[in-house]
């Protein structure tokens, strides 16, 4: 199932370059069928690719109020869960959208009622008038293609060649291809103008945001790194369980000598090494890096100091889900009283609150172990592999992420920080729970 | 010069602790005296008869008999309490043996120890070292072609399973053990029990082709110059496993108990049919018993949880099915060698309901739906630690943790008087998935408070109490 190195798998740099060309409807097409093959996987690519898909939605689709945006985002969203229930961060994602639209909608009612003309010069000073049209120009020919009746084709070129010859000052030109007006609520009238920038305004501030939480999501990786030094000490023993580029790039900013035992994930072949780039950053520094070929990682936990987990999401409970087999390796560090710590960016932290932790498992190719040619087994044998699981959060000391170190308690204040009420509440899995 | 060299082959083998150490240098002085005593008992024997008429030869003779009555009395408790020390002894280079083949140090990885450590004997007991030469050196020659497994420095104390070649084994190894060695090597013959079942049966072939050389008797000659040698190449070929290091003992008892005026033909038949006893009483007969009262504990409705293969285990839930008990079984497979897919399809040709999982995710997910888990032990300490299949800790706190009975499997056999307080005190590397930037280790240690029930032949118990059964068996005998 594992899709070949390179070729002609699609990846999620090959869905985002893919992303420019296409309707938006094709595009989250396609992500939804490459998340339900598994194709984009792991948190970071379904972070990114979530992201980038709300983003198209914000910018290609047409609403004239907030309210449709949140309802179609939301449309969007169930559509991405459904395709890949288990992970997450998708759902984080989107709530942190929500939450960012929801915000920025509030920002500019607020700013409608009391001044609008002193606002938005300020806004649109940046962006110079002229490329920001040639752009708008351009965004009304996809947009022509999918079917808009000939009038408000016509509108939207008025409209565009009026900005270009009016004082930029007074019109918020980026993005005013009038998608606005939609058919029935009174084609843009003057009655409609205000709500009509108002629209406007708010597209361009969501894209901002959309962008950040993008650039956030891209920095977590180094943020994280800055507390390396207050974990490791020297000579210490730390186990990690197939760790991913977050933990991996932590481990190895500490300049300190210390021995790394990595359990690596056992269906891998042993000839191709997926952390050698790791383990020679690490034996840079004098560190040692020995793979551990045991799935009963309590022989080890007498001499191991830490355990570092790399969290696939960490839920507001304090909980974290985890691939498969960390789990074990969390409870065996406890037991022993060992310290485990779970390592992942912010938008990892999730404030779902319908996942049934016990039975969340994610059950997943069978044919990691059992061959399909082996025919007494395929016949006769029921065969479980997991893929993710649940780290109950009693096992779990400390959680770091791109905001520092946290204690269990704190998650929740951290959760309430990036995600609203409403956000947080609203249904995503919407038909598909059972 | 047999009594002398009794001591000889623990000797030159190089010794992890002290104890050993001052046993074998004890040895030759008491098996010294006893033999003198016994010399003397023999003149005396021969010499009281005459002792009233005839002049002592002596003067120690005649001190002798001088204070017939008491004397006699204090020379027999003498020379009993000479040969309780000299079986005592015996058992203490059995058990600094056995010490040496599965514990730290010996088997460690690091050529050069080995072998200055063996230097360092040849130098320091020549007379030990003088019997055979060829024996200290074969190993480490071994271990300079093959090793090149880089062992993290904190595991360098374990020991490690190395294919010898077989030109390069000791001239004198017989070839049913040069064959069970490389079988050891490889392990095409793995668990414990089987390998020590076929450890007797090759000791029984070398017993049975042993002709003892012209001025000596079969009690003083075999375990030093027959059969430590067999253990040596066998321990060099992969560390002995508890279960070997408690019957060695015990054959190195039946040797040295052996009549002195016994014919070779009579001493070599007893000792074949105390083997053939031993066999059927500690691993047949125990191995049915113990299956029979580990099926028990299987009902109807019941979900069985195992971990990898074992054959005891297997043969339990097979005795249970046979007896018409409806379970189904749940295999948790250790991912790098798979024997639990082989478990998997022999329950499933005997249309047993399987469910398996190849890692340990979503392992609690697979333990709450289990009602009883088997485990076999490698081996059991006698703090109550569980010697097994690495992983096996894992899956029992598991199990421990949901409130699941958890049923360890175990012949007493496999009992050692040992400790182990963690999994890394004792165990052994995995040479085939070992390498410059991997590691494995092949077995674990299970605390007590995690197993429910300790099965064994001598009846069910607490796991704490496997040393008590150790106690038992030694009343038995």
């Amino acid at each position: 199932m594992a899709p070949p190195k390179g070729g002609y798998a699609p990846t999620l740099d090959k869905f985002l370059d893919t992303l420019k060309g296409r309707p938006l409807e094709a595009s989250i097409e396609s992500l939804v069928s490459l998340l339900k093959r598994r194709q984009i996987q792991g948190s970071e690519p379904c972070a990114l690719a979530t992201a980038h898909i709300l983003l198209q939605v914000v910018v290609m689709d047409k609403y004239t109020d907030v309210n449709q945006l949140l309802a179609r985002i939301q449309g969007v969203a169930r559509r991405l869960v459904a395709a890949q229930p288990r992970e997450l961060v998708i759902g984080n994602i989107v709530r942190r959208v929500l939450g960012l639209i929801r915000d920025e909608a509030l920002e500019n009612r607020n700013e409608a009622g009391s001044d609008e003309s002193i606002s938005s010069p300020v806004r649109d000073a940046s962006p110079p008038p002229m490329s920001a049209s040639v752009s708008s120009l351009n965004e009304a020919a996809p947009l022509a293609k999918m079917g808009r009746p000939g009038l408000m084709n016509a509108l939207t070129r008025t409209q565009s060649m009026f900005n270009l010859l009016a004082d930029p000052d007074t019109t918020p030109p980026i993005w005013s291809t009038g998608a606005s007006p939609a058919p029935g609520s009174g084609v843009s009238t003057p009655m409609a103008d205000p709500q009509s920038t108002d629209v406007k305004a708010l597209r361009s501030e969501v894209i901002d945001g959309i962008e950040e939480i993008m650039d956030e999501i891209r920095q977590v990786d180094e943020q994280v790194q800055a507390y390396s030094d207050i974990i490791i000490h020297p000579g210490d023993y730390i186990l990690v369980h197939q760790p991913c580029k977050t933990v991996q790039r932590f481990l190895t900013r500490s300049k300190r000598k210390c021995t790394v035992f990595l359990a690596v994930d056992p269906s891998a072949h042993p000839a191709e090494d997926p952390y050698a780039s790791f383990r020679k950053s690490m034996a840079a520094t004098g560190s040692v890096v020995v793979n551990i070929m045991n799935t009963g990682l309590m022989a080890y936990m007498s001499r191991v100091n830490k355990v570092i987990l790399s969290a696939r999401a960490i839920m507001g409970t304090g909980s974290v889900l985890v691939d498969g087999g960390a789990s074990v390796i969390a409870r065996a560090a406890r037991e022993l009283g060992r310290t485990v710590i779970v390592i992942g960016g912010v938008y990892k932290l999730s404030p779902d609150n319908q996942i049934d932790q016990e039975t969340a498992t994610e059950w997943g190719n069978p044919s990691k172990y059992v061959n399909y040619s082996d025919g007494r087994m395929v016949g006769q044998v029921t065969v479980k592999t997991a893929v993710s699981e649940f780290v109950p959060s009693e096992l779990v000391n400390t959680y770091i992420t791109n905001l520092g170190a946290h204690s269990r308690d704190h998650l929740h204040a951290i959760v309430n920080d990036h995600y609203k009420e409403a956000d947080i509440e609203f249904d995503l899995y919407g038909t598909i729970r059972k | 010069m047999s009594a002398e060299q009794n001591g000889a082959p623990a000797e030159a083998v190089p010794k992890p602790t002290e104890a050993p150490k001052d046993a074998p240098t004890e040895t030759p002085k008491q098996a010294a005296t006893n033999e003198n005593e016994k010399a003397s008992k023999e003149a005396k024997s021969g010499a009281d008869s005459k002792a009233d008429k005839t002049e002592p030869k002596s003067s120690d003779a005649a001190g002798d008999k001088k204070l017939t009555g008491a004397e006699l009395k204090a020379k027999a408790k003498a020379e009993k309490a000479a040969r309780r020390a000299q079986q005592k002894t015996s058992k203490e280079v059995a058990k600094g043996e056995a010490a040496v083949s599965s514990s730290p140090g010996q088997l460690g990885p690091s050529a050069s120890e080995v072998k200055s450590k063996g230097k360092g004997k040849d130098g320091a007991s020549a007379a030990a070292a003088a019997g055979r030469p060829a024996l200290p050196k074969a190993p480490p020659s071994a271990v300079v072609t093959e090793q090149k497994i880089q062992i993290p420095e904190c595991f360098s104390h374990l020991s490690m399973a190395r294919r010898i070649p077989m030109t390069q084994a000791d001239k004198d190894v017989h070839p049913s053990v040069l064959m069970l060695g490389q079988q050891m090597a490889t392990f095409t013959i793995d668990e414990s029990i089987t390998r020590l079942k076929a450890t007797m049966l090759a000791f029984r072939k070398v017993i049975e082709s042993y002709i003892t050389p012209p001025g000596n008797v079969l009690a003083r000659h075999f375990t030093p110059h027959v059969l430590n040698i067999q253990i040596e190449y066998l321990t060099a070929c992969r560390p002995m496993c508890f279960s070997m290091g408690n019957a060695i003992r015990w054959l190195k008892l039946q040797v040295s108990k052996i009549d002195m005026d016994a014919s070779e033909e009579q001493a070599k038949k007893e000792l074949c049919q105390a083997i053939d006893i031993f066999i059927a009483e500690r691993i047949t007969v125990a191995d049915e018993y113990i299956t029979e009262q580990g099926a028990k504990h299987i009902k109807d409705g019941d979900v069985v949880l195992t971990y990898s293969r074992n054959t005891l285990v297997e043969k339990a839930i097979l005795y249970a099915h046979s007896t018409g008990t409806k379970f189904s079984v749940l295999i948790v497979d250790d991912p790098y060698e798979q024997f639990g897919q082989q478990l998997a399809k022999t329950l499933t040709d005997e249309g047993i309901k399987v469910t398996y999982s190849g890692d340990f995710g979503g392992l609690r997910n697979h333990m709450r739906r289990a009602t009883k888990v088997f485990f076999a032990a490698e081996a059991m300490f006698s703090n109550g630690a569980m010697y097994a299949r690495a992983g096996t800790c894992d899956v029992a706190m598991t199990a421990h943790e949901l409130g699941k009975k958890v049923i360890a499997l175990c012949e007493t056999i496999n009992i050692t008087e040992r400790v182990a307080t963690d999994s890394l005190t004792y165990n052994e590397i995995d040479p085939e998935r070992s390498s410059a930037a991997a590691f494995r280790l092949m077995f674990d240690a299970t605390s007590d408070k995690y197993i429910s029930l300790l099965v064994t032949e001598l009846g069910s118990v607490q796991a704490r109490s496997a040393p008590d059964l150790l106690r038992k068996l030694e009343e038995f005998n």
